[in-house]
């Protein structure tokens, strides 16, 4: 069975780990995150009548005080770049981040996810930017965790990017 | 096929040729040899024909021979059909043979194959004798599991119990908890981690232990040594996290240019456990460092490694390390030193002190001693009592108990004991008995027995009631040694029945006998009793059975009493001595119920009194 080490990358507060709790099957208390920064969880996926294990790395969210550790997207195969569509900052911080993974030289499949869509007519980022972002590449899901909304799609379409198909 | 009878090449095409030439002179008019030798195009021609008619198959000869000669020929046509002419032979079923044949040359084989290169057959073998051993571990760890838990089971050891109240406590079964103490240490799991991903490459287990995903502590076990690495960075910058302790475990990790390894171990393993971990891992690097560089997820390549890894899942025993073997017999012997100690002086006066009750025991049982108290003092026993002066001596006592007298101060102030082996011993004092009279006493009651002169016997009745401790006197079992011969007549005469018939008064017939001796006895006793200067009286008396009526039996009686008075009368014995009386059947001499018992009741005895002149002191 394929294994794939994935992360979640995002400011604080943006509902990465919601989005995880919505979709794995772990071990660890979240406790982890605030002491070493990060968490592993796993979900298994059947993606293309094939069987991938994500053993998913939920980074604790970068502020102005405490920066990501490099060393922990170290590996990964793809990344979900999480944002709160509530906060436009999010966004910002979140592609200065995406910026230092491309800057080690990282080029693996990731799409941004812009969260809490059940909040959607409290969002501070409009359509235009997320559209100016997809022609730059990105690839957008709207998702809420609080709703469950698009969350197994958007591990789905980023297994399946990650297998190339 | 015999070796003297293969067919060697060379002959073959020599006859093949013989036979060829043959053939040619029979088919063939004879020919003018001298002809042939002028004639050579005879010859040639000759020759051409030869050549028409046998040719191609003298080529075809040369050809065989040819193949037949040259080895590399010959291997090429074996190798062809030596796969196929095993599998025929097998068919046939004739495999003994076969493996006979072959069985010596696969052995020389494979031994050299193990000299020049032990690894070749070691790497085949490899997938075999991974799965072997470890079963035959787990069947190991099992047996032995069982094993330890029987021979726990009814251990009630002091570690014992403590294990089994762990047990209760933690609800996990008892032989688990006897092995995690009784174990020196235990690999419990051991990964091999992807390092640049974190992700699981391979993931071993020992038997009956419960793991948690490997995937997610491999990422976590990565995360973690990330987050040491990236916290604690030091300026050489090589700062690797390898060694955790959580309680009992302990995760001792090496790290790989490709890979980590990592061993669960439970207790304290020694250090040459790290370099058998460093061994396994440059084995790994060694053999997967280009699956290590292209690594996409998928650790199915990396499925042999767990062979390797299977081997570090190793188990020791505390009573298999020299050091907790040699410590426990260490504090055996001082244990047994400090109880030496305690015992050797807590035992010597356990012993003194039985000793002495053992001695006091004597004490009080011997006669004339009486222990009204005892104390000890300072290692000194003192003793406080009566003796009486004929008793043991308590020193003697004291010595045969073991005891020396010195520790013993026995206060034993002197009495009159009435113990009857004491009384005995001051009769005897008082009396000097002469050889043939022995005393007896019990209770108070003194006995002389035996032969004894008139003074003794005197001196007995007169002085042994004053004796402290005699309350009677039986002389009864004391005879006169003067009295001898009256008293052996007196028996005599006492035994003697004289017998009447029923209801009469005359002795039955047939007694004259009887009557003579009676007669004789009563003489020589009464010339016996004048010699003593005693006293004689006989008791002449009759007797009756208990048939008919009480008034007349006791007349009857009577009457055969007198009748032998006046027999003996006669004999000229004075009647003086003698005194008949009539019973009747008040002292029947036999049983009533038989007739030869009434036979006797109907008869006289005799009863002899007699009283010595007093002693002449």
């Amino acid at each position: 069975m394929l294994e794939k080490k994935i992360c979640m990358l995002g400011t604080l507060a943006v509902g990465k780990t919601s989005l995880v709790r919505r979709f794995i099957e772990g071990i660890y208390s979240e406790d982890y995150q605030t002491s070493i920064g990060v968490k592993v969880d796993k979900k298994s996926v059947r993606e293309a009548g094939q069987e991938v294990k994500l053993v998913l790395w939920d980074i604790f969210g970068e502020d102005r005080f405490q920066k990501v550790q490099a060393s922990y997207w170290r590996g990964m195969f793809g990344y979900l770049l999480v944002v709160d569509g509530t906060r436009r900052n999010t966004l910002d911080e979140a592609l200065a981040l995406n910026q230092r993974v491309t800057d080690t030289g990282l080029k693996v499949p990731a799409i941004l996810l812009v969260n809490k869509a059940d909040l959607a007519d409290q969002w501070e980022i409009g359509d235009d930017r997320l559209a100016q972002l997809t022609q730059s590449g990105w690839e957008i899901m709207r998702t809420s965790a609080k709703t469950g909304e698009n969350v197994d799609a958007a591990f789905s379409r980023l297994t399946s990017k990650m297998l190339g198909k | 096929m015999s070796a003297g009878q293969k067919l060697q090449p060379s002959n073959m095409a020599e006859q093949a040729q013989r036979r060829a030439s043959q053939e040619n002179a029979t088919q063939n008019p004879p020919v003018d040899n001298s002809a042939r030798d002028g004639n050579s195009s005879d010859s040639h021609a000759y020759e051409e024909l030869r050549h028409l008619i046998v040719g191609p198959e003298q080529e075809g000869l040369k050809e065989i021979q040819e193949r037949l000669d040259d080895t590399g020929r010959r291997i090429d046509d074996v190798s062809s059909v030596v796969a196929e002419a095993i599998q025929k032979r097998r068919e046939q079923g004739d495999n003994q043979a076969l493996s006979e044949a072959l069985a010596p040359t696969i052995q020389d084989t494979l031994r050299e194959s193990v000299r020049r290169d032990p690894h070749v057959l070691a790497d085949a073998l490899f997938p075999v004798m991974g799965p072997a051993i470890r079963k035959s571990i787990t069947e190991t760890l099992r047996s032995m599991l069982e094993s330890f838990n029987t021979a726990l089971e009814h251990s009630l050891s002091w570690q014992g119990l403590k294990w089994r109240l762990e047990a209760f406590r933690t609800g996990r079964p008892f032989s688990e908890v006897a092995m995690m103490h009784s174990l020196l240490f235990s690999v419990e799991q051991v990964f091999l981690i992807h390092r640049e991903t974190g992700l699981v490459l391979s993931h071993v287990v020992a038997p009956r232990v419960a793991t948690q995903d490997p995937s997610l502590v491999s990422g976590m076990l990565s995360a973690i040594q990330q987050f040491v690495k990236d916290s604690f960075e030091s300026q050489r910058g090589d700062n690797t996290l390898d060694f955790l302790e959580v309680g009992e475990l302990e995760v001792w990790i090496e790290q790989g240019p490709g890979a980590v390894l990592a061993a669960v171990i439970r207790g304290h393993a020694p250090e040459t456990y790290r370099v058998a971990m460093k061994e396994a891992l440059e084995n790994i690097q060694r053999h997967y460092s280009s699956a290590l560089a292209h690594f996409e997820g998928d650790a199915a390549p990396f499925r042999p490694v767990e062979d390797d890894l299977t081997h570090l899942l190793e188990t020791q025993f505390k009573n298999d390390s020299e050091k907790d073997r040699r410590r426990p017999r260490a504090a055996l012997i001082a244990g047994a030193v400090i109880l030496a100690l305690i015992a050797i002086p807590v035992g010597y006066s356990v012993y003194l002190l039985w000793e002495w009750s053992r001695f006091l025991k004597v004490l009080r049982q011997e006669p004339g001693i009486v222990v009204m108290s005892y104390a000890r003092d300072g290692g000194r026993y003192h003793v406080q009592g009566f003796r009486d002066p004929l008793a043991a001596n308590p020193e003697n006592l004291l010595s045969s108990a073991g005891i020396d007298p010195k520790t013993a101060n026995l206060e034993l102030k002197p009495f009159y004991s009435f113990d009857d082996p004491i009384v005995l011993r001051r009769a005897n004092a008082f009396l000097h008995p002469p050889s043939g009279v022995t005393l007896s006493e019990k209770d108070g009651q003194l006995r002389a027995e035996g032969i004894a002169t008139p003074a003794f016997i005197s001196r007995f009745e007169e002085r042994a009631p004053w004796i402290p401790g005699v309350t009677a006197v039986d002389d009864s079992h004391l005879q006169n040694s003067e009295q001898l011969e009256l008293n052996r007549l007196r028996s005599s005469l006492e035994s003697t029945v004289l017998l009447f018939p029923i209801g009469r008064a005359e002795l039955e017939p047939g007694q004259e006998n009887n009557i003579a001796v009676t007669q004789n006895n009563i003489r020589a006793l009464l010339v016996e009793a004048g010699r003593l200067n005693g006293k004689l009286a006989i008791d002449v008396i009759g007797h009756t059975d208990i048939t008919g009526v009480e008034g007349t039996n006791l007349v009857l009686s009577k009457q055969r009493a007198d009748v032998i008075i006046n027999l003996l009368a006669r004999s000229g014995i004075k009647p003086v001595n003698l005194r008949g009386r009539g019973v009747g059947t008040s002292e029947p001499l036999h049983d009533e119920s038989t007739e030869e018992g009434r036979r006797f009741n109907r008869s006289v005895t005799f009863k002899v009194a007699f009283s010595p002149a007093p002693p002449v002191n």
